[in-house]
């Protein structure tokens, strides 16, 4: 009986020490429904990753009455993706936000017309653009050409531009431009305007969190960081079995989209996270790009002043 | 297979067979191939009438009800901006249209953004039904931001009405349709015209839904229905619905026929279209439905509309094929059967080849072409046992024909020297002479005897061949041998013979001689040629040559009258003599190409030094291999003659 006992509590303690330190909880909050947009950090969680960095991480997503940033302000998320406009216009009024982790490394901006015109020939057109934003470096492109363009801010995807009722739409090239072409939309060279391929080139996808919450969490920030970029680099490497995992998180969510969709999205996301000069997934912000960011938008008083990469970045 | 191919080969009933069933296969086929290709398009034609049909049908009712909608919703317009003064009535006016109008589920009456002042930014009237009740309220809140939505602002940007896609509603804040539904939109205008609103009424999609899935005109047909931007709003496979469009798998693969399908849809068009779905050939009926800019479509699988036909194809080739093969078989029966005389007649020729003439051959009575080709053999073989009876009389007579000729031929053969050597005692003569008739009997002749030491010899050609000639010829020899014998010289003997023979010759025959003496003691040669060939001579050292002849007389027994002319030679002593006839040097060969007289110059020069009997060989062999086999023309007779020097 004695050594049944001390054989028993031997387990225990051992069982004991085998069990991980209690992980720390950290919720995630992408800025928009589930996608391919967001392939990494689903990687990262299906993985293990997050779990290996010692992070109890969920991904929580948001919702109508409670966006991204909500969460983020009411300290409900951690972290979340915003693009780079995004996050100097919060950072000037007022909420000083720190980029944890840069994905994307190029803009995928586009105005798709109507017409098979140069978007740039067609001054005062009417064009859709999201109701949550996104739409900074276009206002930018709209005030420093003259183009004067009506902006018509629209919540429910591409309708208005098939039915006729706009002259373009604004789009992102891994979402709404696959979108149009599954609308059967004929896109062709003069149709469709490229923002980076008209020194509008500024990076939009990075991981950010309020300074506040950086400051005590350092650490914490850096491993959650270090793990999100091993779930994007493994993506990269296994896109297939990255789609699969999308594909999870798309049904689960009841997001109206499909295989094919999330396929091409998640292509163009991984082309967009190659930087130009260095051909690399370099995971980094680039102050040039928040120079052409600070400049675009105090041009065009979205911003009251420049707001300096350190004010950005996670030290 | 070989020897199916070499069965076919011998067996006439199955060639005859065979070429039936592929004749009668190929006009059946041709007939059946017609047939069905009428068929195919009538049962598609028809299958396209009755599936337009269906969609007519269908979009009609649906257009009713959406006529309906737009109706209530346009007959509303006035009464709104009748009372913009008081925003409140616009509560009742979207409820009076849900009260009015069953067939709608909400309505909303909503104005621009602080439109009616004191009422804040937010102004939408709007009526739900929901469980048989109809509930109101004004909606618009930061989080149900109405004026960015399509049902507010399609009509706004279009300034004129229209109907949006259908769509899940969703205001967090406030009640809303749980369903999918679609809204018929019109702008409101004030007294000036300018726009203030929108009114939006909705239906429910899921009457129309199901109204659209079940019409099924095919067991394995189905419905679907796609809105502007081509997207799934009916669809069998509920997955597609919402989340895939009509070129959705055009992203990935090229699909000119469905992205041309879905373009049409797309531009309100009305058709068909014959396209693979899901890698089965369909045809896809498709029409607008009203003024929705969506369009529905049924799609049709070919063997749902042709599956009948393709039965009955396979069934009718199955016949075919079975009764093929059983007329094959029956045909090649009855041709067995019909060709079975041939069979008996066969076996008789075999019999008959045997040498047995006598066996009856059954007459069946047919009056047929093998009943006549029975009669015909018979008589064949009746007249070919009398042919063998007069044959065999014939051969009778031929063969005694031929004893007697052969019995003439021996004559004729014993009336010329043929004791070789001719004069064993003498060693200054070396004779030789051959003479082979073309046919058992022939009309040449030579001749040769000693008297006095004078060596008398000739050679002569008879006009003709067979027994005329070769009486003639033993006639010529005759007076030859006596005349000669007299001591007379050439010339003479030729005058001679020449008025024995031609005295009382009726047959008009005539005889070409050489009549040579030769004087042993001096070598000396006298000669008198009568219209024969020239001797060839061969002088020592020398070459061979035709004898240079001053004279030549005319064949003996032509005319008599007239004297024969001679010549002379001073010494023939180690020359070589040649005497012969025209069967040597116009010996023909199958391409009737004479042997010649230089071939016989040029034997005659290479054989000089051999004795005459090696001479006449090879002058024989000479004239064999040019014949090659082929049967002599004329006789061939040959007479070599040297003297020696004692």
């Amino acid at each position: 009986m004695k050594s049944g006992f001390i054989r028993a509590l031997t387990c225990l303690l051992l069982l004991a020490g085998a069990w991980p330190a209690q992980a720390q909880k950290f919720i995630f909050t992408p800025q928009w429904t589930a996608q391919a947009q967001f392939a990494g950090y689903y990687v990262a969680f299906e993985q293990g990753f997050y779990r290996e960095a010692g992070l109890d991480v969920e991904i929580v997503h948001p919702s109508v009455t409670k966006p991204a940033l909500n969460r983020v302000q009411d300290n409900e998320s951690q972290a979340t993706t915003l693009q780079l406009c995004q996050a100097l216009e919060i950072i000037d009024s007022g909420l000083p936000l720190v980029n944890i982790l840069q994905t994307s490394m190029n803009n995928a901006l586009v105005i798709v017309s109507s017409k098979d015109e140069d978007p740039l020939q067609q001054k005062g057109m009417r064009i859709a653009t999201w109701t949550a934003g996104f739409d900074q470096i276009p206002i930018c492109l709209s005030i420093r050409e003259g183009l004067d363009y009506q902006w018509i801010p629209n919540g429910s995807g591409l309708n208005l531009f098939l039915a006729g009722a706009v002259d373009g739409t604004l789009a992102m090239s891994y979402n709404e431009l696959q979108q149009l072409r599954q609308a059967g939309v004929a896109i062709t060279d003069k149709n469709v305007y490229r923002f980076d391929e008209h020194g509008y080139n500024v990076q939009e996808d990075g991981v950010y969190m309020t300074r506040s919450y950086y400051e005590q969490h350092k650490d914490e920030a850096r491993r959650f960081a270090e793990a999100s970029r091993r779930g994007w680099e493994w993506a990269a490497l296994h896109p297939d079995e990255t789609l699969e995992i999308v594909m999870d998180y798309v049904t689960r969510n009841h997001i109206a989209t499909n295989r094919i969709l999330q396929k091409f999205m998640l292509q163009e996301i991984l082309r967009l996270q190659v930087d130009r000069q260095s051909g690399q997934r370099e995971f980094r912000l680039r102050p040039d790009m928040v120079e052409l960011a600070n400049t675009l938008m105090v041009e065009s008083q979205m911003l009251l002043k420049p707001i300096p990469y350190d004010e950005l970045i996670a030290r | 297979m070989k020897k199916l191919f070499s069965f076919i080969r011998q067996s006439l009933s199955a060639k005859i067979s065979i070429w039936i069933a592929v004749l009668t296969g190929l006009v059946f086929l041709a007939s059946l191939g017609f047939m069905f290709s009428q068929s195919r398009q009538s049962v598609r034609q028809e299958a396209i009438n009755r599936a337009e049909q269906v969609l007519d049908n269908t979009v009609q009712r649906v257009t009713n009800i959406l006529d309906r909608v737009e109706v209530a919703t346009n007959n509303m317009d006035w009464l709104i901006v009748r009372h913009l003064d008081t925003p409140d009535s616009m509560f009742v006016y979207s409820r009076r249209i849900l009260e009015n109008n069953p067939d709608l589920n909400g309505c909303s009456i909503s104005f621009e953004p602080y439109y009616f002042p004191g009422r804040g930014k937010y102004f939408s009237a709007y009526s739900l039904r929901e469980n048989g009740k109809i509930l109101s309220t004004q909606e618009g809140s930061p989080n149900y931001e109405y004026f960015t939505f399509d049902w507010y602002q399609l009509a706004k940007l279009l300034d004129r009405p229209c109907w949006t896609e259908p769509y899940f509603d969703y205001n967090p804040d406030d009640i809303y349709s749980t369903g999918i539904i679609a809204s018929y939109c019109k702008p409101i205008k004030d007294g000036q015209g300018q726009y203030i609103g929108t009114i939006s009424t909705d239906i429910s999609l899921e009457w129309l839904s199901e109204t659209i899935s079940a019409v099924k005109p095919y067991p394995n047909s189905y419905s679907i229905m796609t809105g502007r931007g081509g997207t799934f709003f009916v669809h069998p496979d509920s997955t597609k619905l919402f989340y895939q469009s009509i070129f959705t798998e055009t992203l990935d693969r090229e699909d000119p026929d469905r992205y041309a399908l879905g373009k049409a849809m797309q531009a309100g068009e009305e058709g068909m279209k014959k396209l693979k779905v899901n890698g089965e050939d369909c045809y896809v009926f498709y029409k607008p439905l009203g003024e929705t800019c969506w369009s529905v479509a049924i799609v049709c699988p070919e063997r749902d509309i042709l599956g009948g036909y393709k039965r009955l194809l396979k069934a009718v080739l199955i016949i075919f094929f079975f009764g093929l093969v059983l007329m094959l078989d029956f045909i090649s029966r009855v041709i067995r059967h019909e060709l079975r005389p041939l069979g008996h007649l066969t076996e008789q020729a075999k019999t008959i080849s045997a040498g047995d003439f006598e066996k009856e051959i059954p007459d069946q009575g047919r009056i047929d072409e093998i009943g006549q080709l029975t009669r015909s053999f018979t008589d064949m073989q009746h007249s070919l046992v009398n042919y063998i009876g007069e044959l065999k009389d014939t051969t009778a007579q031929k063969a005694s024909i031929e004893n007697e000729l052969k019995v003439a031929s021996d004559i004729q053969m014993s009336m010329v020297p043929r004791l070789f050597p001719a004069f064993p005692s003498r060693d200054d003569i070396d004779l030789y002479a051959a003479m082979t008739p073309a046919k058992e009997v022939g009309g040449d002749l030579y001749d040769f005897f000693i008297q006095d030491e004078k060596l008398y010899f000739c050679i002569g050609d008879v006009s003709g061949k067979g027994v005329p000639a070769s009486l003639f010829m033993a006639v010529t020899r005759n007076l030859f041998r006596i005349i000669a014998q007299q001591g007379h010289n050439p010339a003479d003997i030729a005058t001679q013979i020449n008025a024995v023979l031609s005295r009382d010759n009726d047959q008009g025959m005539f005889v070409t001689m050489f009549i040579a003496m030769a004087d042993l003691k001096t070598g000396a040669l006298s000669f008198c040629n009568c219209g024969h060939n020239p001797p060839v001579i061969v002088r020592p050292g020398e070459a061979a040559e035709f004898l240079p002849l001053k004279y030549t007389n005319m064949p003996l027994g032509i005319w008599d009258g007239g004297e024969f002319t001679g010549e002379s030679l001073a010494d023939i002593r180690e020359s070589v003599l040649l005497l012969y006839t025209d069967g040597l040097n116009e010996a023909e060969n199958e391409q009737k190409e004479l042997l010649g007289n230089d071939a016989v110059l040029q034997i005659m020069t290479e054989s000089a030094q051999k004795n005459a009997h090696d001479i006449i060989f090879d002058l024989q062999l000479a004239v064999e291999h040019h014949r090659a086999g082929v049967i002599p023309n004329d006789d061939l007779t040959l007479l070599c003659l040297r003297l020696l020097k004692a």
